[in-house]
């Protein structure tokens, strides 16, 4: 097992080296971020001037060992745009980014889970046409409009809620309703999918005709199973939320860590985008890293593949 | 007799301390992201857009105001001497930053040599030295005479003229003052949170009057729907940067309103193959052309609903030593009558069209106009740094829609478009790179004013460029506010001098 650990944990380290070399460079093949700091008539003593203060006058490999350097002693640098470490603005942003991704996740499973198992208890019927619509309506429309929708509705129209920042539990709603909706229609897909297996199993079949009601059989014993991979599924969107949510970060000021990452891209800020990549990264390699521990400690076989 | 009189003294007293208590708040939505370095003028990068809060956290010796183009703020006067080396600032009496330190003459040399945005470079090699002459004197010595030290120095073309407490600075470290800043301006700071908002409060101890509003929020709201959203509901008081129908339903919401200052930036178009004798765009005729086929009025309509300013010059009027020349008028038939006198009856192609990003439906319509007499195009869109690179690199051909917005004066203005150190400049008319050179020698007002109107003369005369508007920066204005400070400095885009605004009586 402590071999099978540090083998994963090697494989780990090897993404992240390959994933801080692919993001170095990419980011680079962007373009100069010099001239977007200046103003556009800028002579080129004060263009030059920006692009040695942010070392971008040394050749690449000067850079990556400068950035790979600070990466081991944790500094992932000085952002362009801010001019603040950039450590200190993720780690600013974060909780934003966990709060809205939490409650966006409890509105995804709130709604998806029940509407799947409606949609798969009654198969064919309005239920499961109708969940199959608002399943479809959520992937297919566009997060942003979604989001401007609801800001002319609840808070123009109605004045019930703040229409954009943070701060409040009110200014949370829209934005992880927004977000919570398009995953929302992922997770109602796949419980259905998964229930209606599940409802076809020979296990579900005995249950039933050892005459125990059909509320019990499809709680206790079908949506039990039926919801593993769902919450697998859940676990990978809750990482994609908490790093990707740009463009309701957008539409809505809330300062998270998609937000950031668009500001980035936005601004050819090398250091915001290396970062956020980087650290969202570590998070999925640390929860694949989670897994396949967890897989290998459940079942020994893993353990002895290669 | 005499009771009525002390109360009426009493109350006529009462209203005065109750009008000059700061009161009520004042919310911005703001379009750009709010950035720590906006709070430290060290790091201006020639950009306008940090000065939006400098001009309510921070003071400079000199600075653009409602009075003109270098009026004193901190320096209650300042004298060039004859032969132009020294430049003397004499700092107001008894003024203070908002940790209440006197503010003076070590502070101003410090903020200079502090200083490491934009220009730094050239005013740090042309300066040779910072005296303190006395307690409240300060001097600046040049190397050699130069004209345009006051525009480097007392306006926003850079972040040396603005000054910070040295000994603070020295404190708490290059971070910690962008973390805590403290400054000489009518709002002191309170909190801020970096891409978030900006908090600030009012320091009633400000040299020039107490500001009458409390507390100053800016929050940034990336996108335009929201921002208009938030106008809305009372979330914010100003909105800037609205466009186009999202500016037009604010217009028609009753209760709010449009303002648009007139930017330092003017759209213009450029002909880079100009100055390539095989080219169509050689011929001046054709160029003119170009100019004339463009409905000036009806661009300005569509894009920035009226709002902008046709213009015949790229140097915006209230420039120092900028010529106003009216906007070419919009005649296609004109227009025809050049390209067919210059050979081209039937049009021509005329390459590919560059609108600067992200103006591209401007450009559509400018393409459009000269689409419509015969000059057709291609419209190419790009991502601005490579637009910016590419145009730089004198990368691009055919048309080019350019805007330029930095502060200076027509001589700053002109520079990196028409003369041989010019980074935009495909090429250089002799006898316009001879004024050039003369000017930049000359220290009489005068004659060197004469200079640069002869320099514009000669570029109206060879239509060497196209100028389209002087953008208008459209906000919308919520029914709290009294006074917003648009336009109240000419050419600067957002609400200032910040301790004249105000909001309506009553306003919580």
């Amino acid at each position: 097992m402590k071999r099978f650990v540090l083998r994963r944990l090697g494989y780990a380290l090897v993404s992240l080296a390959l994933l801080s070399v692919t993001i170095f460079v990419f980011v680079r093949l962007t373009g100069d971020p010099a001239l977007l700091l200046v103003e556009p008539g800028a002579s080129k003593a004060d263009v030059d001037a920006v692009r040695e203060r942010f070392g971008l006058d040394r050749p690449l490999v000067v850079q990556y060992v400068r950035f790979v350097g600070g990466l081991v002693h944790g500094d992932f640098g000085q952002s362009f745009y801010y001019r603040t470490p950039v450590l200190e603005l993720y780690l600013s942003r974060l909780p934003n980014s966990l709060l809205l991704a939490a409650v966006a996740m409890s509105f995804s499973l709130l709604i998806g889970i029940p509407t799947g198992v409606l949609a798969a208890v009654r198969v064919n019927s309005w239920l499961d046409r109708a969940g199959r619509i608002f399943a479809l309506l959520g992937l297919s429309l566009p997060s942003f409009w979604i989001g401007l929708v609801l800001i002319l509705f609840f808070s123009v129209y109605l004045g019930w809620l703040p229409s954009s920042g943070s701060g409040s539990v009110l200014h949370v709603l829209m934005p992880a309703f927004a977000l919570g909706w398009y995953f929302a229609a992922s997770h109602m897909r796949l419980t259905r999918s998964s229930m209606l297996d599940v409802l076809g199993a020979e296990y579900v079949k005995l249950a039933r005709l050892k005459g125990l009601p059909e509320r019990r059989v499809i709680a206790k014993h079908a949506l039990k199973n039926a919801l593993i991979p769902v919450l697998t599924l859940a676990g990978i969107n809750l990482v994609i939320m908490i790093n990707v949510a740009v463009v309701v970060e957008t539409v809505f000021a809330w300062p998270g860590i998609g937000r950031l990452l668009y500001e980035g891209i936005t601004f050819r800020d090398f250091p915001i985008v290396q970062a956020t990549v980087l650290l969202g990264g570590s998070m999925i390699v640390f929860v694949n890293l989670l897994v396949d521990v967890l897989y290998g400690m459940i079942d020994p076989r893993i353990r002895y593949e290669r | 007799m005499t009771r009525l009189a002390v109360a009426l003294i009493a109350l006529t007293w009462a209203a005065v301390a109750a009008a000059a208590t700061p009161a009520g708040q004042l919310t911005w939505a703001l379009h750009v992201t709010i950035a720590s370095r906006f709070l430290d003028p060290a790091e201006n990068d020639g950009l306008i857009t940090p000065y939006m809060i400098q001009y309510a956290l921070h003071d400079a010796l000199v600075k653009p105001m409602p009075g003109g183009i270098n009026t004193p703020s901190l320096a209650e006067s300042w004298t060039v001497s004859k032969d132009g080396l020294a430049y003397d600032f004499k700092l107001r009496q008894g003024i203070t930053f908002h940790n209440g330190a006197p503010i003076t003459p070590e502070d101003v040399r410090f903020s200079f040599e502090r200083y490491r945005g934009s220009g730094a470079k050239i005013l740090h090699e042309r300066v040779a030295r910072v005296e303190s002459v006395d307690a409240r004197q300060v001097r600046f010595r040049l190397k050699e005479p130069w004209p345009d030290f006051m525009t480097f120095y007392g306006t926003t073309a850079t972040g040396a003229g603005w000054i910070v407490p040295k000994k603070y600075v020295e404190q708490v470290g290059e971070d910690g003052f962008k973390k805590a800043p403290i400054g000489a301006g009518p709002y002191k700071f309170v909190s801020s949170s970096a891409g978030v908002d900006v908090v600030l409060e009012a320091y009633e101890k400000y040299w020039r009057k107490v500001p009458p509003i409390k507390r100053f929020v800016y929050r940034t709201i990336p996108e335009e729907t929201s921002r208009a959203a938030a106008l809305k509901n009372g979330d914010a008081d100003i909105a800037y940067l609205l466009t186009g129908p999202v500016a037009d339903e604010v217009k028609r919401t009753p209760g709010l309103r449009l303002v648009a200052p007139l930017l330092d930036g003017v759209f213009w178009l450029d002909f880079p193959d100009q100055w390539d004798p095989k080219s169509p765009w050689h011929d001046r005729r054709i160029r003119q052309a170009a100019s004339v086929a463009v409905d000036r009025n009806a661009v300005n309509q569509a894009e920035t609903l009226g709002f902008s300013k046709p213009v015949g010059n790229l140097i915006p009027p209230h420039f120092e030593f900028a010529k106003a020349m009216p906007p070419a008028p919009y005649d296609p038939a004109k227009a025809k009558a050049l390209l067919a006198e210059a050979g081209y009856a039937n049009g021509f192609d005329a390459g590919d069209f560059y609108p600067f990003p992200p103006y591209f439906s401007m450009g559509e319509a400018v393409a459009g106009y000269l689409q419509a007499v015969g000059i057709r195009t291609r419209i190419k869109t790009m991502e601005r740094a490579a637009f910016q690179t590419a145009w730089r690199e004198k990368k691009l051909h055919g048309v080019v829609l350019g805007i330029i917005g930095s502060a200076g004066n027509a001589a700053t203005r002109l520079e990196p478009y028409v003369t041989k150190t010019g980074v935009y400049a495909n090429g250089v008319l002799p006898e316009v790179e001879q004024l050039w050179e003369r000017q930049a020698r000359e220290t009489d007002r005068k004659k060197r004013e004469a200079l640069l109107h002869r320099i514009q003369d000669v570029l109206a005369e060879q239509v060497i460029h196209a100028p389209i508007y002087e953008l208008g920066f459209i906000w919308g204005v919520g029914p709290r506010v009294e006074q917003a400070g648009a336009g109240l400095i000419p050419g600067f885009a957002y609400s200032a001098p910040v301790e004249d605004l105000a909001l309506k009586r009553g306003t919580p």
